[in-house]
């Protein structure tokens, strides 16, 4: 039950901070998000399963109930964790916290709304990550939307409502090619499931019980399906060339709501590729390795590109996660331990450096009110706090050691290289790791423009230190990155656990 | 019972801890956390020298102290540290080194008036911490990793001086130039362990063994399709784009230079202790997996010997003392190369050890000169120090003979067996080796004449300014670092005479006899059988005296500090250079090299970024803006039958309704 209470209470606390007066939305939202947190770092404690949730391992902090039934098949009220959504759960709680504390300062009308659409979108991340069945699952997920169209579209820059509109239909028409492509795979599997429980779809595709649907034979209707949701899900993540709306949202989004776009809302992406693609049809998934790596090292190096191309440190950071997100694809079409492993670790470990830098050029732009590298030279000299953990998250960023990035990284390349699913493996692998190179090139300029060298700014505002509930959240953040760093056991024992399963069998 | 060697980690550890007692504490303690600093290399020192003394009892150390990651149903990522012979040695001179650096920061920054010292002293704890993790790493991925914080370090430490315009600059480029040269070591990390297995360093299930196991048949691992030999060529090769860039060979020496942005006595650390010697040290470590192939000992040579010459050749003409030094650095490190990929792995160890002593003392000479001349660096502002500064001028002098290459001073014996060991093996069956001789031999002259010309410059004649007729004393603090390293650079060449044991019949090569202790697969005994067996080093057990060759590297080395005094030994020395016309020039800005990486970087990669940016708004945000244009031009045209007015939509269903009738009643055949 205790993932029912999660979720309760964070809509609880919505509708709380809903009805709350303005003055205080910020502090009581902060505080009471501060609940789910205490709630997924018990479930962490406590998680004691083992295995793949939908490949029959055990499942903790389980319930299933049948909620209703429609044409023959039964709805269920199913959640549960396992070493893949553990992780991914105590990120949203954390950053979703931090996210909060960060809008003190940017977010000064209706406050009450704003903060409470930030609750009511971390509970349905919450349900996202643990819904283990489609269709309680699908309702989370499109449920997300919601929130985030309105956090961009009321909140967000001078050109926010085409931002707002192109994130949604953009990912709502990818949910819905994504939707087609699922329930074809229902249809097909036919008599053999009772349900859409994803963990009772997964092993009757891997069991090979797909029939023929719509005139397509079962072989066909799996690539298509699989083609199908691989391009809805990519959206979400987003993959080269399906990215254009992240940087427009981004631009546009207040710094909180860009955290949490970055930091989880991306990972919704990655997470339903790994659960739905890459588990349930590991086959076609390994038929596909050359379009799918090469659309993975087209996005980091592209996205890498483009990020070397910008002058709005926002846009830079935006579009250097299209590229670390196409280490998480290649990690997951490797199919070994520590490339799957890895890139779930990387999930984690990019939401939370992204989460930081996001924060940071946030609470740069709080002071200066500009974005633009040109714009202003030497704030180290002014913010030399905020310039310290700028410094140490582009470092994360930059995949420096002993801090999450590399860890997620490093897995990622080491298992691609040596991943037996295509000859090629390796030369991909080396092609997508130039992307080391270039994530420095751009974050080292962009520092060394703005923070360091005399200090230079046009604008009327006064440059002091930002205040302390700007900087507590990136100094959170970056220790947390050097934790999992040092110790990326702490989750990476689970995450391995849970996706070495998916490694055999399935037409492996 | 817990041995010396189980202290070990605590090496590492004191210089980390005196990096966060300096960050967070710093600025509350007196001299900015110097003491801190001062105390735990200290500490570091005096465990290496038992460390050392363990070691020379016959005692080795290798242990697994922490696994980074455990692997389920695959390998595991750990630290270990490894304490043989050849890092208890470089421990030693990097805890020295890096104590007297703290010491003479004292001097340097501390009564400079300098500001942010605690983050100054914070950079120099994690800078040394970082090198020591590297030095003890029992595997190749911990040895990235440390590599990778050096090098973090050295931004840090580089752009010290942040709000200057150089510095930042100078870090930037620091750090993507080696970083350049890292994604290669990468590569070669992830592809190791694509091959072995396993990235360990020691024993017989590392990757060098494995390597030698498969070369003789008698193990078999993972070579994508090449033959084992030409696929380990490629993988060492990976791994020499780390040392390339971190050592500052050609073509990635660009940053070292520039490097001089930093403090003067992190110029010292970098040169001597740290970062440059990561690379060349990666190299000794990861010996035995280098022996086996020839073509990758024949490269390394090669860019060892021709980065010898070129970077000599560069320091010819500069006029900043610490830019001759910068390129002086870059060429000995060449020299080290040169003797790696000759076969010389003794003779590398021993210049490294040398160079250390001696460029820390140059470097920490040409800072107090610094110091002296109010932070002016050039040398024709410099002239007759000599008489005010007699410290700083015997030490530097002691250094420049031994830079130089002169009886009997360090860097005469280890450049010697360097030059000595290249021969040999060229001689004797892979005549290859001789071109990149030739090349270390010929920037001996140049060595001598540019170490001269600013020993000359700097100390001889007459003062040329105001400030070098009363230059700014220096104290205890400058002086102490100098007479240690000066005696050093001195008599360090006295641990390895090979020379003079050839000549008395006398068993006094030490370091020889030092590195042929330890484990197995990691002794020169050992790396002799793989050269011999796999790239056919002294195959045909040619003898050759070392007499000759050393005769004439030291008679050329003298040839240049001749020409050198003749020409600057002088009241009023001349632009001598300037004779050298349009060479000089090309030798100033050196070979153009910077041009063209700044190009690559600024003319190649940012056109490209900008046209896949307007490639991204054009064309792939253009269909998206289309797809949805088109939709929206439709929604518009469908949005005119909605006018509000209600018999219009009474119209629209009727007739709707009809159709609707009408096709189902001609589809279900109801009129017929």
């Amino acid at each position: 039950m205790i993932i029912e209470a999660l979720i309760a209470v964070t809509f609880l606390a919505a509708l709380v901070v809903f009805v709350a007066p303005d003055e205080y939305a910020g502090r009581l939202a902060a505080a009471l998000s501060a609940l789910p947190i205490l709630g997924s770092l018990w479930m962490w404690a406590q998680y004691d399963a083992s295995g793949n949730a939908l490949l029959g391992g055990s499942i903790a902090f389980e319930t299933d109930v049948v909620w209703l039934t429609l044409g023959g098949l039964d709805l269920h009220w199913f959640v549960g964790v396992d070493g893949i959504s553990l992780p991914l759960i105590v990120l949203t709680t954390i950053l979703s916290t931090l996210a909060i504390v960060s809008a003190w300062t940017p977010i000064t009308d209706r406050e009450s709304q704003f903060y409470g659409l930030m609750l009511f979108m971390e509970a349905n991340l919450l349900g996202v990550f643990t819904a283990l069945d489609f269709f309680a699952w699908f309702v989370f997920w499109e449920a997300v939307l919601v929130p985030m169209y309105f956090l961009i579209g009321v909140w967000g820059g001078p050109n926010r409502r085409y931002a707002a509109i192109k994130f949604f239909v953009y990912t709502n028409v990818a949910s819905l090619v994504m939707f087609i492509g699922f329930i074809a795979l229902v249809f097909g599997l036919g008599d053999s499931v009772s349900s859409m429980r994803l963990p009772e779809i997964a092993q009757a595709l891997r069991a090979g019980e797909l029939g023929a649907f719509a005139g397509l034979d079962a072989a066909t209707l799996k690539t298509v399906a699989f083609v199908a949701m691989f391009l809805g899900f990519a959206v979400k993540v987003p993959v080269a060339p399906l990215h254009t709306w992240l940087p427009d949202a981004h631009v546009e989004a207040p710094t909180p709501v860009s955290v949490m776009l970055a930091g989880v809302l991306l990972k919704m992406g990655t997470y339903a590729l790994l659960r739905f693609n890459f588990t349930m049809m590991p086959d076609v998934a390994t038929a596909l390795v050359v379009p799918i790596a090469g659309v993975a090292v087209i996005s980091v190096i592209y996205g890498a590109m483009l990020a070397l191309a910008q002058q709005d440190l926002k846009r830079i950071v935006a579009y250097s996660s299209v590229s670390s997100m196409g280490y998480v694809i290649l990690g997951l079409v490797a199919y070994t331990t520590y490339g799957v492993g890895g890139a779930t670790f990387q999930m984690i470990a990019h939401g939370l450096i992204s989460g930081l830098m996001f924060m940071a050029v946030g609470v740069i732009y709080n002071t200066t009110h500009t974005r633009m590298v040109g714009d202003m030279s030497g704030i180290a000299d002014r913010m030399p706090l905020t310039a310290g953990i700028f410094v140490a998250g582009a470092f994360g960023y930059m995949g420096l050691p002993l801090m999450a990035g590399f860890a997620g990284e490093f897995f990622i390349f080491k298992g691609s290289f040596e991943s037996t699913v295509h000859a090629g493996m390796p030369l991909f692998t080396a092609a997508a790791m130039f992307g080391i190179v270039i994530v420095a090139g751009y974050l080292l300029f962009a520092m060394q423009r703005t923070l360091f060298g005399p200090f230079s700014f046009d604008g009327e505002y006064e440059i002091t230190n930002a205040p302390f509930h700007d900087v507590a959240p990136l100094a959170v953040l970056l220790l947390l990155t050097i934790v999992l760093g040092v110790a990326p056991d702490l989750f990476f024992g689970m995450i391995q656990d849970a996706v070495n399963p998916i490694l055999t069998g399935g037409g492996l | 019972m817990a041995g010396i060697l189980d202290f070990a980690p605590a090496i590492v550890l004191l210089p980390f801890v005196s990096f966060l007692v300096a960050l967070a504490v710093g600025d509350r303690l007196p001299k900015g956390g110097a003491y801190a600093g001062i105390a735990a290399t200290a500490g570091s020192l005096v465990l290496s020298i038992a460390t050392v003394l363990t070691v020379a009892g016959g005692q080795t150390y290798d242990a697994t102290i922490y696994t980074w990651a455990e692997g389920l149903e695959a390998v595991d990522l750990t630290f270990g540290v490894l304490i043989d012979p050849l890092s208890a040695m470089m421990l030693l001179i990097v805890t020295l080194v890096a104590f007297l650096v703290h010491v003479f920061s004292l001097g340097y920054m501390n009564d400079e008036g300098e500001t942010g010292l605690p983050r100054y002293y914070a950079g120099l704890g994690l800078f040394t911490a970082s090198m020591l993790g590297f030095v003890v790493a029992d595997n190749l991925l911990m040895a990235f990793m440390f590599f990778e914080l050096v090098g973090l370090c050295s931004y840090l430490l580089i752009g010290f001086h942040f709000r200057e315009p150089g510095p930042p600059s100078a870090a930037k480029k620091a750090f993507l130039v080696t970083r350049f040269g890292d994604y290669f070591f990468l590569v070669g990390v992830v592809a190791v362990f694509a091959t072995f297995g396993t990235a360990s360093f020691v024993g017989s299930e590392s990757f060098p063994a494995l390597a030698e196991a498969a070369l003789r048949g008698e193990a078999s691992v993972t070579t994508f399709g090449f033959a084992p030999q030409t696929w380990f060529t490629i993988v060492g090769l990976l791994v020499l784009g780390g040392v390339i860039g971190k050592s500052a060979q050609f073509p990635l020496h660009t940053w070292l230079p520039d490097a001089m942005e930093g403090p003067t006595p992190v110029s010292a650390l970098i040169h001597a202790a740290t970062m440059v010697a990561a690379g060349v040290y990666l190299v000794a470590r990861m010996y035995g997996f280098y022996a086996v192939s020839p073509t990758a000992l024949a490269i390394i040579a090669f860019v060892g010997g021709f980065t010898a010459l070129f970077a000599a050749t560069m320091g010819l003409v500069k006029r900043e003392i610490k830019q001759v030094l910068a390129y002086s650095t870059i060429s000995q490190y060449g020299y080290m190369m040169l003797a790696l990929g000759g076969g010389g792995y003794v003779a590398a160890t021993f210049h490294l050890m040398t160079h250390a002593f001696f460029k820390a003392l140059l470097f920490l000479g040409a800072g107090s000169v610094i110091i002296a001349m109010h932070h002016n660096e050039n040398m024709w502002d410099m002239g007759g120090l000599k008489d005010k500064m007699p410290v700083t001028y015997y030490t530097f002098l002691s250094g420049s003979l031994a830079l130089a290459g002169i009886f009997p001073f360090a860097g005469f014996w280890s450049k010697d067996e360097v030059l000595y060991e290249t021969l040999l093996h060229g001689l004797d069956g892979n005549p290859i080796l001789l071109g990149a001789y030739a090349m270390g031999l010929l920037a001996v002259f140049f060595t001598g004449f540019y170490t001269f010309r600013m020993v000359f410059l700097t100390f001889h004649g007459k003062p040329r300014t105001q400030t070098a007729e009363d230059p700014h004393g220096v104290r205890w603090n400058v002086k102490f670092p100098l007479a240690v390293l000066g005696v050093l650079a001195a008599v360090a060449g006295l641990v390895n005479m090979v020379p003079v044991a050839e000549l008395t019949g006398l068993h006094i090569e030490f370091l020889h006899t030092w590195l042929e202790h330890g484990y197995a697969g990691l002794t020169t005994e050992h790396y002799s059988t793989l050269l011999q067996d796999f790239a056919g080093y002294g195959a045909a057990g040619l003898h050759l005296s070392p007499l000759l060759p050393g005769a004439v590297s030291l008679g050329l080395a003298l040839a240049g500090s001749g020409l050198a005094y003749l020409l600057y030994n002088v009241p009023e020395p001349v632009r001598h250079t300037d004779r050298l016309g349009g060479i000089k020039k090309v030798l100033y800005n050196n070979y153009y090299q910077d041009e063209y990486q700044v190009w690559l970087a600024n003319g190649v990669t940012r056109p490209v970024a900008r046209a896949a940016n307007k490639f991204d708004g054009g064309v792939v945000d253009g269909v998206v803006n289309g797809v949805s244009g088109v939709s929206l031009f439709a929604g518009g045209r469908v949005r005119r039958i909605q006018t509000g007015v209600v018999s219009n939509y009474a119209v629209l269903l009727t007739l709707g309704l009809t159709a609707l009738l009408l096709a189902f009643g001609i589809l279900g055949g109801w009129f017929v």
